[in-house]
């Protein structure tokens, strides 16, 4: 009898065991599904914030898009320092290139997760919605604006994310259907968003109609970009006095400031995830090597603005010094001392080198907090300028308005010319107010201007970058590559 | 109500009803053959059931038998004997000390099984072997000694661990085998002292399939020492200490060398010659001189053991310490190890074991193995620099880019030190009832408390470095890992007649789980390590506060395995084994979580049959096969479900704000990986049993590979936090031929000799990868060029893509007629070669240049035993390896290897160097110039003792006593130019490239061995 109770006794532990069934494995993650979400205004707030964080990957954007125009060159260490940045510059880049990739992948990145927000538009009502579903808006349009620029048709995806899978059956969508979705989605975002945002650093009004003139623009739409511009014009902006003061700390966010990319130095970064950090990477690379003295931090030396540039300032434009730092005259004046890189000028992008005073949170060359102005009123009104002396019917007069407030402001004369003479003006105004903020290569490519003002382009194919080829393996091998590449 | 529960056994185990016999009472004696002295606790088993005893304190059993039953009598250390019971009531029964390796019991989990009758491939390395080769790490001694094991190092680093591969590279994510010690789940050897080791059994087959998922890898079964019944108390002391030293330095430009070869490299690039007196420079500062140091390592360990009639304890104390060949102090290691193991009798059926493993260890860390690290500044400082300037400060790095500082600074600067405090127990009970049937019970637990603390100091290596801080921090992190394992199983064991059949059933439940901290204080009032902590900082930054938010800096990972084996017998001459185990992990999707894996094997004792009886020359022979599936969830956790783990953080007026992303891209029909393995092989022993064979053949294939492929950027998955998704897209194929003999005897009355020899081929295949683009890739050459290592179909996993060169151009001629390349050669530049033919060398023209899998490895081990004297010695060879020299900063101020003096400086000088040039020149790109042959024969281990003869040792009451010196890692010969051609990452892709490893020491060490 004992035996069997001992027998029993087994059988129960046994049974005990088995009793520890299947569930056992079914734990469900901490994080939440992201197909469960968007039951709160505060999970749609979340979720923009993850939108907006992709744009601080736009310095790559700024740097390479500088480089490749004929303001900059690549600088660096050497020939072979970061070799995508060098081809770009030297017009030499190929189908591989991991600047053109990350540029790639990271604006992808930024629509999905702004898809994502509008993908689940509908799912919860809350009162300030439209807001946040007008700023969803505007920065798909942006990183679209992005990659049209870049890599001209690409896959176009509405209200929805591209999923695992989709890959091997999206097509690259036509760069006018496109920039259709862009102007539809700014034309919305313009209409739902206030002219000024609590928040600092959300996008507006102004900030989407400002966009939406210069994609209009971009198509050679001046009749329509003209009064949306004016538009943003009459929002809540005005120059600010002292050109100078726009790129210090002080000025961020400025008066002047229609949208702006925000960074900060207070969290550390490393080369393995330079998309992930939240300063201003380019900041680092294009600052003056081997810096020893006061005001400004050491770099990398990219992105060298070239002689050319320098001495395309008028006499007495204020901005020269603003935007060019002579190191060779800086260090006799300021008893500092800097090294040489590869193709040294001996000037360094001043808007955009690494100052002093930020924390330098480590690694100090990726955690420089300058914000990126990237829409200013300046830019704004020399676009403006720009539609109105090239729409059908002309207006010269409104052009000069706009293009004079701009040259004022530089402590130059007022311009009267009209026609070709003007819009050529207006060119000449756009490189100097904006050098060094990565606008002039796109300006000339939409222009027809770059193989005349770039050496080694070739028309007809520099326009746009090439796909990377992997990013075309990846996808199927089915999209065919840009021409010429 | 006894028969009713019978009957449900013998029907659920599927078998016949026994008859029983008329059993008789058998008494008998076991002594030690030597001597002829009774031996305690000596275990006797009637073969095929869990009846059994042990002798008493002189010696003495009995047992009630059956005639023809089979007796096993087998004892820690000596042969195991099996008699058969005849008329005979009383026997006596000599056992002689462990020669023949037929009989030692082989652990292959869930149960034992002796030698002769083990059908898998299996390898056991004993406790005397772990003596000889006095390993500061296990790991050390399966390296040489296991044939298919190949041990690489990541790290030569104190404490640093070992990456075991087990036949081959059969997955691209974790090739780690299956660790378990005394049955419990152990991920870092480290904790384990291997002095505390009574025996390594290694699973190289499907028979590992028993233990289902994780053991795909195979399967590490570690043995700890438990003491005896009926046994004294012994105590022993093992204790050595020794110096390291580097066994090698890199041959690097000295001053006024690395001056003249600057001058040329500036001039060729058109620039002025930098150094104008070259004969001012000397010889210049040798950096790596500076780093490395000799050291010192001790080690000393107490053990005692015993046992009583009814229990047996074993405990054991050991300390570690270990300094660094770089920085001494600030890379040492050092561990406590505590341990115990104690089996006591409850009742006459009913057994309780249980063990206890107590380790804390501190370890200081440098920076290794990459850009940056020590090693890496060391070859690449400029030698023309002081250590200090004229002020006493550090010298600048000035001019050698952003990556290359000092590194006698960095060294002064560095605090990385990390606390591990480890418990690991296990507890387990064993009820035995009905003959035939027992059932146990473990239940094992790990707990480790994993403290890092690390102070980065304000300094400044000079401008622009990346390494520059200038706001001080403390980086402090406590994570916790636990995690526990419950196995409950049946056995049912009979033997009938002459069929033996042995029956488990049982059910495994494992759970991992913990909890990440970290917090980063800035801004620290004192810039003196130690003076102040966390709380002083100005700003204090918690690293883990969005995980927080969410619960999810916390993981839990969990499985649920059932599991039954049958192994039967006939006569112990065929052989057969069959497994089926279901396997369930939390890390698959509803769907697919669950997955079957069956495995089974067959054998035959040729030997045993009549035919071949009175062999003179081979007296024992075994055929064996195996065939079996085992299934692989080694992947990241929630890989199925699409989660809000990313990271959204932007700014807004100065703060970060923080909003919520996807995380890695989900694929909801991830499902098992599963390596398919099958073996054949035979074991034999010739001479009476003075050379033993083995010869194996395995083919490991793994099909649906888990691997996180590259996805098309249009999915986002570049997306800060994000990454690409799990998917079950690849198929690999490991195959090769191992071959073991071993030879053991007396030459003469004095001298004993043994030796053994093993060799292993590999051969490695990637048989399809479904990315798109059909390769992956990984691994990391230079600053900012494409990944060096790729697995794809037809290659080896991991092998290295680049050009293929053909030469230096000798003259312009040669340059003129050669194909292009991106940027222009000039003469004296590499030659790459057109693999296409047209024209110009582009990115198609990149093969396959090697890859970091030896084809063949191979363990020599010789020992002698003379009078009181013994000597053994190991060594290792690895064929066919490639490895990449990563460690040159392609920079114009570095320094260089030596291998430059021998450049191109003129038609017909060098057709293997290139020509230097600070210009623009296609000599950086990655090719077969920067990839070596890594093959090495390596002297492992030489060792010399002697013992004490008992003459003199009686008078002192001691049992043994034994002194010796050694000599560890002696010498490598081998034509690679690195520091240490056996050091790899262990990454399945992007292994075998070196950054500048911290390279193995070499180690000169006396010991002596007390036993009371």
């Amino acid at each position: 009898m004992k035996k069997i109770n001992t027998v029993l006794g087994a059988f129960t532990i046994m049974l005990l065991v088995v009793a520890c069934s299947d569930d056992f494995i079914d734990v469900p993650s901490k994080n939440e599904n992201s197909e469960e979400f968007f039951n709160s205004q505060e999970d749609y707030e979340e979720a923009l914030i993850g939108a907006y964080d992709l744009l601080q990957s736009t310095y790559l954007n700024v740097m390479l898009g500088e480089i490749a125009s004929d303001n900059t060159l690549a600088g660096g260490e050497s020939a072979t320092d970061v070799p995508g940045i060098q081809q770009v510059d030297d017009m030499i880049h190929g189908t591989t290139n991991e600047q053109l990739r990350a540029i790639w992948g990271w604006m992808f990145a930024g629509v999905n997760r702004a898809n994502y927000i509008l993908e689940y538009q509908d799912k919860t009502d809350f009162s300030g919605k439209d807001n946040i579903i007008g700023q969803a808006k505007f920065l798909r349009a942006y990183y679209y604006f992005e990659l049209v620029k870049w890599f001209g048709d690409v896959p176009l995806a509405v209200d929805k994310r591209i999923k695992f899978g989709e890959q091997f059956t999206v097509e690259r969508t036509p760069k006018a259907q496109v920039y259709a979705q862009i102007e539809a989605d700014l034309i919305a975002a313009a209409a739902a968003l206030p002219a000024t945002q609590s928040v600092v650093g959300q996008a507006t009004k102004g900030a989407a109609q400002s966009l939406l003139g210069k994609v209009y623009i971009y198509q050679d739409k001046f009749n329509e970009a003209a009064p949306v511009l004016a538009s943003a014009i009459s929002g809540p902006y005005a120059l600010v006095i002292d050109y100078a003061s726009i790129f210090e700390h002080a000025g961020e966010n400025g008066t002047e400031s229609v949208f702006e990319v925000q960074y900060t130095d207070v969290e550390g970064a490393g080369f393995e995830c330079l998309q992930c950090s939240e300063g201003n990477v380019a900041v680092g690379f294009n600052g003056i090597r081997q810096y020893d003295g006061p005001t400004f931090d050491s770099g990398f030396s990219f992105n060298v603005p070239t002689q050319e540039v320098v001495d395309s300032f008028e006499a007495g434009d204020i901005r020269k010094d603003v935007a060019i730092l002579d190191i060779d005259a800086w260090n006799t004046e300021n008893g500092s001392s800097s090294g040489e890189g590869y193709e040294h000028t001996g000037y360094f992008n001043r808007k955009y080198i690494a100052r002093k005073g930020d924390l330098n949170t480590g690694d100090q060359n990726l955690t420089n907090p300058n914000n990126y102005r990237a829409i200013r009123l300046a830019d704004v009104l020399l676009l403006a300028a720009e539609a109105n002396n090239r729409k059908t019917p002309a207006n010269d007069a409104q052009a000069l308005v706009y293009l004079n407030q701009v040259r004022q402001r530089a402590g130059l004369s007022a311009l009267t010319v009209t026609g070709p003479d003007l819009r050529q003006a207006i060119a000449q105004e756009r490189r100097v107010e904006l050098v060094g903020e990565g606008h002039r290569f796109f300006d000339l490519v939409r222009t027809g201007a770059a193989s005349r003002e770039i050496d080694g382009f070739v028309a007809g194919k520099h326009e746009v970058f090439p796909i990377p080829q992997v990013e075309i393996e990846l996808a199927g091998s089915r999209w065919a590559q840009n021409p010429g590449y | 109500m006894k028969t009713r529960v019978k009957e449900f056994f013998t029907v659920a185990l599927f078998f016949v009803s026994s008859i029983m016999l008329a059993q008789q009472d058998i008494s008998g004696t076991v002594v030690e053959q030597d001597t002829g002295g009774g031996l305690p606790g000596v275990t006797i088993v009637i073969s095929g059931t869990n009846k059994g005893t042990t002798t008493d304190f002189d010696g003495n059993f009995t047992i009630s038998a059956n005639k023809g039953d089979l007796l096993i009598v087998s004892y820690i250390g000596f042969d195991t004997q099996q008699i058969t019971i005849g008329d005979e009531t009383s026997i006596s029964i000599q056992l002689a000390e462990g020669q023949n390796k037929l009989n030692e019991i082989v652990v292959t989990g869930y149960g034992t099984q002796i030698k002769k009758e083990v059908t898998g491939a299996v390898a056991v390395i004993g406790a005397e072997s772990i003596e000889k080769l006095n390993p500061v790490r296990i790991e050390q001694a399966l390296q040489g000694q296991v044939a298919g094991v190949n041990i690489t190092s990541a790290s030569g680093a104190p404490g640093a661990a070992s990456n075991i591969r087990i036949r081959g590279v059969a997955t691209n994510g974790d090739n780690r085998p299956l660790i378990l010690v005394d049955g419990n789940v152990i991920e870092d050897l480290a904790v384990i002292n291997p002095r505390d080791i009574e025996s390594v059994n290694v699973l190289k087959d499907a028979s590992a399939g028993i233990y289902g998922v994780r053991a795909s890898n195979g399967v590490i079964l570690i043995t700890t020492k438990g003491g005896r019944r009926n046994m004294p108390l012994k105590i022993e002391l093992n204790t050595y200490t020794g110096v390291q030293n580097a066994a090698k330095q890199i041959g690097v430009l000295n001053a006024t060398e690395y001056g003249f070869i600057i001058n040329e490299s500036q001039v060729a690039a058109g620039n002025n010659a930098p150094f104008t007196s070259l004969n001012a420079l000397g010889k210049g500062t040798n950096w790596q001189k500076q780093v490395f140091q000799q050291a010192i390592i001790s080690d000393t360990n107490l053990t005692a053991t015993g046992g009583t009639e009814k229990s047996n304890y074993s405990f054991g104390l050991g300390y570690l310490d270990q300094d660094g060949i770089v920085g001494g102090e600030k890379s040492n290691y050092n561990r406590i190890a505590a341990r115990g193991n104690y089996t006591l009798d409850l009742l006459n059926n009913l057994q309780l074991k249980s063990t206890a493993i107590y380790t804390r260890s501190n370890q200081d860390r440098l920076p290794e193995n990459g850009i940056g690290s020590v090693l890496f500044n060391a070859l690449n400082m400029n030698p023309t620099l002081p250590i200090v300037d004229s002020n006493g400060a550090y010298t600048l790095a000035e001019g050698l880019g952003a990556e290359v500082i000092n590194p006698v600074a960095q060294l002064e600067n560095n605090y990385n030190t990390s606390q591990i405090n480890k418990i690991s127990a296990t507890l387990g009970l064993e009820y035995t009832f009905l003959n035939d049937f027992s059932i146990q019970s473990r239940f094992q637990y790990n707990h480790a408390n994993v403290k890092s603390d690390i102070f980065k100091p304000v300094v400044n290596y000079g401008s622009g470095k990346v390494f520059n801080i200038d706001r001080n921090e403390l980086i402090e992190n406590s994570d916790n890992f636990q995690d526990y394992t419950w196995d409950t199983f049946l056995t049912y064991e009979k033997s009938i007649s002459n069929h033996n059949i042995k029956v488990l059933l049982g059910q495994s439940i494992f759970k991992t789980y913990g909890t990440f901290e970290s917090y980063t204080g800035f801004d620290l009032p004192s810039n003196v390590y130690g003076e102040s902590s966390l709380a002083d900082a100005t700003e204090i930054v918690d690293n883990q506060e969005q995980n927080k938010e969410r619960g999810a800096n916390t993981f839990d990972v969990r499985l649920l395995s059932h599991f039954s084996r049958v192994q039967y017998n006939y006569k112990g001459k065929y052989l057969l084994s069959a497994v089926v185990r279901r396997d369930g992990s939390t890390r698959f999707g509803p769907n697919n979580r669950f997955g079957i894996f069956p495995s089974g094997s067959v054998g035959w004792l040729v030997s045993d049959e009549d035919f071949f009886t009175n062999n003179n020359v081979i007296n024992f022979l075994k055929f064996r096969a195996s065939y079996g599936i085992i299934g692989n969830d080694r992947i990241g956790d929630y890989r199925y479900v699409s989660t809000l783990a990313g990271e959204a953080t932007y700014v807004s007026n100065e703060e970060r704000v923080f909003g919520k992303a996807e995380g890695a891209l989900s694929n909801p029909e991830i499902k098992w990986e599963e390596q398919v393995t099958s073996n054949i092989g035979l074991d034999a022993n010739l001479f009476n049993d003075a050379v033993n064979l083995s010869i194996d053949y395995f083919v490991r294939k793994t099909k649906d590979l888990l691997l996180s492929a590259q996805v098309s950027g249009i999915l986002g998955a570049s997306a800060p936090g994000s990454s690409a998704p799990t998917v079950n897209a690849g198929d690999i194929e490991n195959k090769g031929l191992e071959f073991l003999i071993g030879y053991q005897g007396n030459i003469t009355r004095d001298l004993k000799m043994n030796v053994s020899y093993n060799f292993a081929t590999l051969q490695n295949k990637v048989l399809f990868v479904a990315s798109e683009n059909g390769f992956e890739q990984g691994g990391g050459f230079g600053i900012g060029l494409e990944p060096p290592s790729r697995m794809a179909a037809g290659e080896p996993i991991g092998f290295f893509y680049g050009f293929e060169t053909d030469g230096v151009f000798q003259n312009q001629a040669e340059v003129n007629a050669g194909p292009t390349t991106d940027i222009a050669p000039s003469v004296g530049d590499l030659r790459y070669i057109d693999q296409d033919d047209d024209g110009d060398v582009d990115l198609d023209d990149r093969v396959n240049i090697g890859d970091p899998i030896p084809d063949i490895t191979m363990g020599l081990n010789l020992g002698f035993n003379y009078k009181n004297i013994d000597f053994s010695s190991s060594a290792f060879a690895s064929i066919g390896n490639e490895i990449v020299r990563n460690y040159e900063r392609n920079q114009p101020f570095v320094n260089r290897r030596s291998a430059v003096l021998d450049r191109w400086i003129g038609p017909n000088s060098s057709n293997e160097n290139p020509r230097v040039s600070a210009g623009a020149n296609p000599n950086g790109l990655f090719s077969d110039y920067y990839v070596e042959d890594g093959s090495y024969v390596r002297i492992q281990n030489i060792q010399i003792g002697y013992t004490f003869p008992d003459e003199v040792l009686n008078s002192m009451n001691i049992k043994k006593l034994r002194i010796y010196g050694s000599v560890n890692n002696v010498h490598t010969f081998t034509k690679y130019s690195g520091y240490d051609p056996s050091a790899s990452s262990g990454d399945p892709i992007g292994g075998g490239i070196d950054q500048g490893f911290y390279p193995v020491p070499r180690t000169f060490m006396v010991g002596l061995n007390l036993t009371f």
